[in-house]
């Protein structure tokens, strides 16, 4: 049975809404272990996330339409994302053609920018400055961005997520000629420090000095809180997807819109990105948390090699 | 249906052209390892990493032309530079038992800064130079912009940081670099130039040697700052 585009479309979306929080949680659970603690349930982020909807929401003096709007704007960012990258399907669904790698990018950033805002309006000096330093980190690391879409764009002529994965599924050369192993490595650092990972950033941390993502969301409570979290397991999904299924491993998607295939898309995506997920914990295991202002030196070595990449490419054809 | 992807993908390097690029990239990016690492005994270590690239490129490049000398080049490249003189260094320094952490002169981030910018500038000076590498299983040029790179990046290592542990691991990797850009332009070239490059790298090596322990002697630090106040 075909299904028609739009359905595997919205199917991309509700995969990525409803399985983020148990990728968060099968992290957590790995984390854990590895620390020799037995950890919580994997499903522990369904119960928080319904817990945080039933209670009340309050939101400091002073506050104003911003502080409210954050949490929905960057949920619904977040969400859009899943529309423009490989999640199930190896070919482009409709609405795949609406935004590049830069528009994902763009959208992602927005989401950022509006908790970002929110923790300012606040007036808390702990999410200030929270929101400070995570739109000063995030300008630093936007150069590696930048140039891994560059290296993309010539490598594939096109800059969308698609032909990318296209590229790589192609021949085993093209997977790995080492233009594109640069940029896999790079997007792999990009992604750690925007999942507020260990040599950025303890994501699990309750001391304040050290926070960078975490420290914005303090003053929301209640459902907005809930769809915050929510945002950030969904957001932790989504850069896995674009790393997994861009750039290390696009294989394993559905050729066509046989309910079969779609169908089977599905833990296939969610064990890669388990797997990710699971390299992850184990870096955050193996490292210990960079200083401040070491953080620089991390930013510097991603953009070194996202540039080294795009230099082999552009004067070598590598 | 699936809406086809209309692209037309530039090819990629063959197999030996990728695995050759990937190794003269690697020793680039060991260079910019070793600014990053503040400790001078992991900077050694990254020293002999690098060579051990440097002998993995004479080695796939002898397995693909059958050339007997490249591998008795790889050969000694790794008792010479990955394992004597990383260790003879290493010795000095755990008799020096000062400055386990060498000094910046910058901040890492800037140096790393520096480094993408000067190898741009090899990357773009070498491409611009007609080289004809058309012989069969010869080296690609992109790894003769690498090579360029690397001698460049390592002078920035040298010039910004301040003790001798670095300026020599860094006169060391200069060397690495030359050995790879040799390896594209003149991969066959006689067995005994090549030897005696490898000897030039042992007299630098005694040099460096005599260099800490003198200057470890006399100001009991392998920081060169001292150096700045020395009046004829």
């Amino acid at each position: 049975m075909q299904l028609p585009p739009a359905a595997v479309q919205a199917l991309q979306v509700l995969v990525v809404l409803f399985m983020a929080p148990l990728v968060s949680g099968v992290i957590a659970r790995v984390e854990a272990r590895l620390q020799g603690r037995r950890g919580p349930r994997s499903l522990q982020p369904y119960y928080d996330i319904a817990k945080l909807f039933r209670k009340e929401m309050l939101a400091p003096e002073g506050a104003s339409w911003v502080f409210l709007a954050a949490p929905v704007v960057a949920f619904t960012s977040f969400l859009t994302v899943p529309l423009l990258i490989p999640v199930l399907t190896d070919f482009p669904l409709p609405l795949g053609y609406m935004g590049d790698i830069m528009g994902g990018g763009l959208i992602l950033a927005l989401g950022g920018f509006s908790v970002a805002l929110a923790a300012l309006d606040t007036g808390d000096p702990y999410s200030q400055l929270g929101s400070s330093r995570a739109m000063t980190f995030g300008a630093l690391i936007e150069p590696s961005v930048l140039f891994v879409v560059f290296a993309v764009a010539l490598i594939t002529t096109t800059d969308l997520p698609y032909a990318m994965a296209a590229v790589d599924r192609s021949s085993l050369a093209q997977a790995l000629r080492p233009a594109h192993l640069l940029a896999a490595v790079a997007f792999f650092l990009v992604v750690l420090s925007d999942t507020g990972r260990i040599p950025v950033e303890t994501h699990t941390s309750t001391l304040e000095f050290g926070m960078i993502d975490e420290a914005r969301t303090f003053e929301h409570s209640g459902p907005a809180l809930a769809l915050l979290k929510w945002g950030s397991a969904i957001k932790q999904m989504v850069l896995y997807v674009i790393l997994v299924d861009v750039f290390c491993a696009p294989w394993g998607l559905a050729g066509s819109r046989q309910l079969g295939g779609v169908l089977l898309a599905v833990p296939v995506i969610l064990a890669k990105a388990l797997g990710a997920g699971t390299i992850f914990a184990v870096i955050d295991n193996s490292f210990s948390k960079l200083r401040l202002y070491k953080i620089t030196e991390f930013m510097a070595s991603a953009f070194a090699l996202s540039a080294v990449s795009v230099l082999v490419l552009y004067l070598g054809g590598g | 249906m699936p809406v086809p992807l209309l692209v037309t993908v530039p090819s990629p390097p063959t197999t030996f052209d990728g695995v050759t690029e990937a190794l003269a990239v690697l020793v680039l990016l060991v260079v910019f390892a070793m600014m990053r690492e503040a400790l001078l005994r992991s900077q050694v270590r990254l020293y002999a990493f690098q060579s051990l690239a440097v002998a993995a490129l004479a080695g796939v490049l002898g397995a693909s032309q059958h050339a007997g000398e490249l591998y008795v080049l790889a050969g000694l490249s790794v008792v010479l530079k990955v394992v004597l003189v990383p260790a003879v260094v290493l010795r000095l320094l755990s008799a020096a038992e000062v400055d386990l952490a060498g000094s910046h002169r910058f901040g890492v981030a800037t140096m790393v800064l520096l480094g993408v910018v000067v190898s741009v500038i090899g990357f773009l000076t070498v491409s611009n130079i007609p080289i004809n590498s058309s012989g069969v299983n010869s080296l690609p040029v992109p790894a003769l912009s690498a090579a360029a790179a690397t001698v460049l990046v390592s002078f920035v290592l040298v010039m910004f940081r301040a003790d001798v542990v670095s300026q020599a691991v860094g006169f060391f990797s200069m060397e690495n670099g030359v050995s790879v850009a040799s390896l594209v332009v003149a991969a066959r070239m006689p067995l005994i130039l090549e030897v005696g490059f490898l000897f030039d790298l042992l007299v630098a090596g005694v040099a460096f040697g005599v260099l800490m322990r003198a200057h470890h002697r006399r100001s009991a630090s392998l920081s060169t700052e001292t150096l700045d106040q020395l009046r004829g």
